[in-house]
């Protein structure tokens, strides 16, 4: 894969790292805990929200099922609107087809349009080996790209900064920099600093949130509105897509941006939702006189044909990990994929491979708090349990964990063995507590570094239920 | 096998089902914000005031007024009267006098003006299309953005946003102004676009309209 994002190796290390680092905790609550908090005003505020949910994921499933019918039909449309449509099996198809474009149009500079399709292709790094110069335009994804880092949500990719993190920056890379220290001050900073460099790019990348098939059009949605001020402008705008982001029609589309917006930030709609067909027409003052579309693969033939098909529905909104208690205490480069947190977890088996990744869909505490509050109603926790148990029957697992897992299912199929083994570690655990507490553990260290264990009830549920069974 | 035969012989769908009539039929009767359909307009006026979309609203009964609209607006926010007006002759008729008027936006453009198709009550929308008298930049790159809407214009939900049959090359709907939550989740007004937005209301109708 081009420039693909650290391997999701070493995730206990990077974990362990993230739950030390305080600052980090502070930025990531700042921001999840207010969209947690703006996400249940607007559910509230929805008539019958939970249908709707049912209703998308059904449009998704439906989609999913006739994808090649979709595809061949959003080709066809989109083509007779005088967009190009390529297609992709892989990230590296993928960022050779954008680059071959961008160096057709003797492109200097691209202005990009948040797309986390680019990044799971590894766009960013292809511009970079082929000397193209990128401009992010989304302000997070301008200060993750001062600061020469990875976007850490797929949402707000620069949720991990502190405002005082962000000023630091600005201050030390922007040409006319903000004095007052105030957030508002800094994103006036931001914008003096990109809006020359979006009208002066000669090519414009975005991604699509959703392909419409009866028509051939791409929509983005923003709040900022650096989608059109990036895609404007320059001369030919390319798209690179999932191929899964099909609906059927603009009323599905409806439908599915009802559910988008209130599940990512609270909010009804995005401030800016732009349906494009096609390039400039006849007569038009602006717009690009080229359109590229590149419908991507990259392992979505192959979730549909292994049991991952309802990973498919994903809209990209970012709630699973919003309301996650893993990512909500380790923020999302600890993940060391593209996309963090619970649909994170899915996804980045197939992408960077079980191997490199096993150790993800088992930092999950399956509190099935993501599948609740997923718009399309994937259901996360059995996805991450399916790869748990290839991982097991692949023999992924070390040795010790699974010599220490059979050991206890020798002793659990046995069970006075296994009463009388857990009476005693249940009195040997008191012995080890204080004032309710448990500090330290042996062979517990992973927990007791960072929080106390409670100290167990004098008798075993077992032993309790004895005593009741015996009155 | 090139890639787009390889991509769609791993898609291949047997089933003998009418994909159209199973997609129309999932769409069913939607479920969606209430609106009282009565009361269209005082609805899209509540969601033009909501903090996420933060428009402010004037009333004109005929488009005549439309120009002393405007400059109760630029006077009110001390900016010039200077207007990037699109080439649309339902504007362009209008007595400009006292203003000085452009097409094409600047990059530090102060305010720019321009019709929108739709309003939709259910979230304070304006829908808007591209057309040679239409461009789109403007609406973007302006300080200040200023639509003029006509009363009759006003639909209750995001299903009568789009055009029915061929598409425009862009369709767009906005929702409040440029804004953004990236830094620590704190919205900030005027990320890359419009920091103020100023719906115009028109009780009337547009002249070529009244003619038919």
């Amino acid at each position: 894969m081009s420039g693909a994002p650290a391997e999701a190796t070493r995730f206990k290390a990077r974990a362990d790292a993230a739950l030390a680092d305080r600052i980090l905790k502070v930025a990531v609550e700042r921001t999840a805990g207010t969209a947690e908090a703006k996400r249940a005003v607007a559910v509230d505020a929805f008539p019958d929200f939970q249908a709707a949910r049912t209703r998308a994921a059904a449009i998704k499933d439906h989609v999913v099922a006739h994808l090649g019918h979709y595809l061949e039909q959003f080709e066809a449309n989109a083509t007779a609107a005088g967009a190009k449509v390529h297609w992709a099996r892989t990230a590296d198809e993928a960022c050779d087809i954008v680059i071959a474009l961008c160096k057709a149009a003797k492109a200097k500079s691209v202005a990009r349009s948040k797309s986390m399709l680019g990044e799971e292709i590894g766009l960013p790094h292809a511009l970079a080996e082929a000397g193209i110069g990128r401009v992010e335009t989304d302000l997070a994804e301008h200060i993750i790209q001062l600061a020469d880092e990875r976007p850490s949500h797929i949402i707000w990719p620069a949720m991990h900064k502190t405002r005082e993190q962000v000023s630091a920056l600005f201050k030390a890379k922007h040409r006319l920099p903000h004095e007052e220290e105030t957030i508002a001050a800094m994103a006036e900073s931001a914008r003096r600093e990109l809006r020359t460099q979006m009208l002066g790019a000669d090519v414009g990348i975005s991604g699509a949130n959703f392909l419409i098939a009866d028509s051939g059009a791409i929509c983005t949605v923003t709040n900022e509105g650096n989608a059109e001020l990036s895609l404007v402008p320059p001369r030919v705008h390319i798209v690179t897509a999932g191929i899964e982001k099909i609906v059927p029609s603009m009323p599905h589309a409806v439908h599915m941006l009802r559910l988008l917006a209130r599940s990512a930030t609270g909010a009804a709609l995005t401030q800016y939702t732009t349906f494009y067909t096609g390039p400039k027409r006849p007569g038009d003052r602006d717009g690009p006189e080229e359109m590229h579309i590149v419908l991507v693969d990259n392992g979505r033939t192959r979730m549909r044909e292994d049991g991952l098909a309802e990973m498919l529905r994903c809209i990209r909104c970012g709630a699973c990990m919003n309301h996650c208690v893993v990512f909500r205490q380790i923020g999302g480069h600890a993940y060391g994929g593209t996309y963090p947190g619970p649909m994170g977890a899915v996804l980045t088996p197939v992408l960077d491979g079980l191997k490199q990744s096993r150790d993800l869909p088992n930092a999950c505490t399956m509190n099935g708090k993501c599948q609740e509050v997923c718009p399309v109603r994937i259901p996360l926790p059995t996805l991450l349990r399916g790869w748990r148990e290839k991982s097991w029957r692949e023999g992924l697992e070390p040795q010790s964990l699974r010599a220490g897992l059979g050991l206890w299912a020798w002793v659990a199929t046995r069970p006075r063995l296994y009463r009388m083994g857990t009476g005693m570690a249940v009195r040997a655990m008191r012995l080890l507590g204080s004032k309710g507490w448990i500090r330290t553990l042996p062979l517990a260290g992973g927990w007791t570094t960072y929080r106390d264990m409670p100290k167990p009830a004098a008798q075993t549920f077992m032993d309790q239920y004895r005593k009741e069974r015996g009155r | 096998m090139n890639a787009r035969e390889a991509i769609l012989s791993r898609l291949k769908d047997d089933s003998d089902i009418d994909i159209a009539t199973e997609a129309a039929a999932l769409l069913g009767t939607p479920e969606r914000p209430a609106v009282d359909i009565a009361q269209v307009e005082a609805e899209f006026l509540a969601r033009l005031a909501l903090p996420s979309v933060s428009a402010s609203h004037d009333d004109i009964e005929t488009i005549e007024e439309l120009p002393a609209a405007v400059a109760r607006y630029l006077d009110a926010q001390g900016e010039a009267r200077a207007l990037c007006l699109p080439p649309d002759p339902r504007l362009s008729g209008c007595d400009w006098s006292g203003f000085a008027l452009h097409q094409d936006a600047a990059p530090d453009e102060a305010a720019a003006l321009a019709i929108a198709r739709k309003g939709i009550a259910e979230t304070g929308s304006l829908i808007f299309e591209t057309s040679p008298q239409a461009p789109m930049l403007p609406n973007f790159l302006t300080l200040h953005h200023l639509v003029l809407l006509r009363v009759a214009d006003i639909a209750p939900w995001l299903e009568e946003a789009p055009l029915a049959g061929p598409q425009p090359r862009a369709h767009y709907w906005i929702t409040g102004v440029s804004g953004t939550t990236d830094i620590e989740g704190t919205y900030v007004r005027g990320a890359h676009g419009p920091r103020f937005l100023h719906v115009i209301l028109l009780r009337g109708d547009f002249p070529h309209m009244s003619e038919q």
